[in-house]
């Protein structure tokens, strides 16, 4: 099996338009959780979320698209997609080549344009110009023509969980020899329908969400993308490598359409094949980027599971309380920000924690710690109809 | 990898068996919709009540399967939408209250992933899942998935299929992106309709997979994928595929061809069926309708050829005497995203 490395990254996110950015909200403890300016939704008025913030037509000036039918998905998408490329230097024959794969994830797609979706979907539109946009690929074929990709194009939807699935898929087929470079990622735009969505759930907090504390009230949603190119030992050459995909781990908790087990048997699950696929114990695990969204179910259930699993707490944060919930892109950015620790050595600290989570009595990382051990960090993603994966990288040896 | 089962609910009577009976039903005009089984050994009432017609379908395919393999280690589907029809009345539902207080079940409903989430629920199946949502590639990802997930050998038997549901929302959106035909055709017709457009079906095919060929029916050798491709891509590709899996050219004994009467894009087909002068080449689409998963009725029929069944005439686009062991199957879908599997006796 080929050893996969991460040469460059790209993030858009309620902390930033690039990795810079984000990378200096994280080390200031800065939230980009606040109100809106661009959202159009009755919750704009009264919750706060993680929103990107550029509008969607600075997006495409940025990106200097005239293409017809772009949406707000597909222009994060684009911005994360340049940003990584530009880091990992991948010259556009090695992005069109037949062994250059691209997998992406998105559970909104084009939704983010209710009206117009609903108007296209009752045939009452005065314009043909999105009817291709709305589904959850939108984003990726659009990318597959502009880059003319020509190896494996793929786009997963696992809901929460479904771009840490993506770079799973990308590392897999590498590691088979089937691509020797994988582009991976996932982008979710806000908006209305899942906004309604985790409303109606009533797990949709009005202030920020305060992840792993025992009085949170539920989720912030946010939205962004971020995009990892991945490289084959083989291939990679005298490059940087920013961190190595060690192991990851897939598993369903066939428990509830919607919600996690108490027992978190698909966290473990998911947690202990990540470990097995990367030859690691549970005490070589120096930082987890929880899933952590602050709803009551997650953050009890997947400390239970951490538990379970580690026996010993590592040392662990949510970032979603600078960002947001990005549902799709969460499982992407998330792993980006363990890179940025890996790289740089160093812990970002869990916002809004007051009061811990009993019986567990754990305190996440609540301070910025530099010059810290970190040779592998986890991350993990949960999301609905029981999907749960967690995913390892490692400091490059 | 090897198929030892399979099951297929579609716009003919695939899951009884009575379609190998030579019994094809006709449709007229552009939406061909699955005849569904009676689902009351496979489905619990109460949950059938609040199932949408993909997670119906999906389960009704594929929970037969897990019942009949009890060593299932994972489940691996590809859907272009999943449950469209409850995405669009959520949709509905926050315009129609203005985002007021709305109740959930559509929401979870509509998330692609949940075909996948309940077939490992009912089974209580904890192995790996994942859904590919790639549009017209979704099934050849769930292939390809399944494929590594084999090679990797840390399962023996999977659960793989696609499944789509028509609603009459997205029926109406790629009406306006021009997919459909402007004037009714009977299916007997459509390939002979020489007009744009195609019409729209729907469907659900499962299969389990294993590495071993043990009580195998087929083997997927492989699959290949690749979108915007060039008049010239495609016959090197071609050729390249086959060569990489030691395949000649004239070792292929049939195609199965994704003709779906569209006038502006069913000569990516006659241009592939001319480099095989001698082979039996079947259609589907003339059956079934087009959808993005729709190869995976090609994977379905595929293995029925080869189990030596009864295959309707109107699945014979060009019939040759040569026995069939080697199948290549081509699609596309939209003119965008075209792939080759090819299949083999085991």
């Amino acid at each position: 099996m080929k050893k996969v490395f991460v040469t460059g990254m790209g993030v858009i996110s309620a902390i930033g338009n690039n990795s810079e950015d984000n990378l200096t909200h994280l080390r200031n403890g800065d939230t980009g959780i606040g109100k809106t300016n661009y959202l159009e939704s009755n919750y704009a008025q009264t919750h706060l979320f993680g929103e990107v913030k550029m509008s969607t037509s600075s997006l495409k000036e940025n990106l200097k698209m005239t293409q017809k039918g772009l949406t707000r998905t597909d222009l994060l998408a684009f911005t994360a997609l340049e940003e990584a490329i530009k880091a990992s230097g991948l010259t556009p024959n090695e992005i069109s080549s037949e062994k250059t794969a691209f997998i992406s994830a998105s559970t909104i797609g084009g939704m983010c344009l209710t009206e117009q979706l609903y108007n296209d979907a009752y045939s009452n539109s005065d314009t043909t110009e999105y009817a291709e946009s709305y589904t959850g690929n939108a984003h990726a074929l659009r990318i597959a023509e502009v880059y003319k990709l020509s190896g494996v194009v793929d786009v997963i939807n696992t809901a929460c969980s479904s771009s840490l699935n993506a770079i799973m898929m990308g590392a897999r087929l590498i590691k088979s020899g089937r691509a020797n470079r994988a582009i991976v990622g996932g982008s979710d735009a806000l908006g209305k329908f899942t906004i309604n969505g985790f409303n109606a759930l009533q797990i949709l907090s009005k202030a920020p969400c305060k992840p792993f504390d025992e009085e949170r009230v539920g989720l912030t949603l946010g939205e962004g993308a971020a995009y990892l190119i991945l490289e084959s030992e083989d291939v990679i050459g005298e490059k940087k490598r920013c961190a190595e995909i060690s192991g990851f781990g897939n598993s369903n908790d066939a428990f509830h359409p919607s919600s996690i087990s108490d027992e978190a048997f698909g966290v473990v699950a998911a947690m202990t094949k990540a470990l097995k696929s990367a030859s690691l114990k549970p005490q070589d695990i120096d930082y987890i980027n929880a899933h952590g969204t602050a709803t009551g179910n997650n953050d009890s259930s997947e400390l239970y599971g951490i538990k379970k699993t580690f026996e010993n707490f590592p040392p662990f944060n949510s970032t979603k309380s600078y960002t947001g919930h990005t549902l799709a892109a969460a499982g992407v950015i998330e792993t980006a920000f363990s890179v940025l620790s890996i790289q740089n050595q160093e812990l970002y600290p869990s916002l809004n924690f007051e009061k811990p989570i009993q019986p567990f009595n754990q305190t996440p990382i609540i301070s910025y710690q530099s010059q810290q051990k970190i040779n592998f960090a986890m991350t993990n993603s949960f999301g609905f109809a029981g999907n749960c994966s967690s995913l390892i990288i490692g400091k490059p040896q | 990898m090897y198929i030892l089962s399979h099951t297929c609910i579609s716009p003919q009577t695939t899951y009884s068996g009575s379609f190998l009976d030579g019994k094809v039903i006709e449709y007229l005009g552009n939406k061909y919709y699955t005849i569904e089984p009676d689902y009351t050994d496979v489905i619990p009432r109460s949950l059938m009540r609040r199932m949408g017609k993909a997670t119906r379908i999906g389960i009704g395919a594929g929970m037969p399967l897990i019942k009949k393999h009890e060593n299932i280690d994972g489940i691996i589907l590809g859907t272009a939408t999943g449950g469209l029809r409850a995405c669009v009345i959520f949709l509905d539902q926050i315009l129609q209250y203005d985002e007021g207080t709305l109740t959930p079940t559509n929401f979870i409903q509509s998330t692609p992933n949940a075909v996948a989430g309940s077939l490992a629920l009912m089974s209580n199946n904890m192995g790996y899942n994942n859904t590919h949502t790639n549009l017209g590639l979704s099934f050849e990802a769930t292939l390809l998935d399944a494929i590594l997930l084999l090679e990797e050998n840390e399962v023996k038997e999977l659960l793989v299929g696609a499944v789509e549901e028509t609603s009459e929302y997205n029926y109406n959106i790629d009406e306006s992106a021009g997919f459909f035909k402007k004037t009714e055709v009977q299916s007997s017709q459509l390939l002979k309709s020489n007009t744009e457009g195609s019409v729209r079906g729907e469907g659900a095919a499962m299969f389990v997979v294993s590495n071993s060929k043990e009580n195998a029916l087929c083997e997927i050798v492989d699959v290949i994928q690749f979108s915007f491709p060039q008049k010239k891509n495609i016959e090197e590709r071609t050729l390249s595929f086959l060569e990489k899996n030691n395949t000649k050219l004239d070792e292929i004994d049939a195609l199965v061809l994704g003709f779906n009467g569209d006038s502006r894009y069913d000569f990516w087909y006659d241009n592939l069926a001319d480099h095989f002068k001698d082979t039996t080449i079947f259609s589907y689409k003339n059956l079934i309708g087009d959808f993005p998963t729709a190869n995976a009725f090609a994977v379905w029929l595929s293995c029925i050829v080869f189990e030596g069944k009864n295959i309707p005439e109107e699945a014979y686009y060009r019939k040759s005497v040569k026995e069939i062991k080697t199948i290549l199957i081509y699609n596309h879908y939209n003119n965008k995203q075209h792939s080759f599997v090819l299949l083999r006796l085991p």
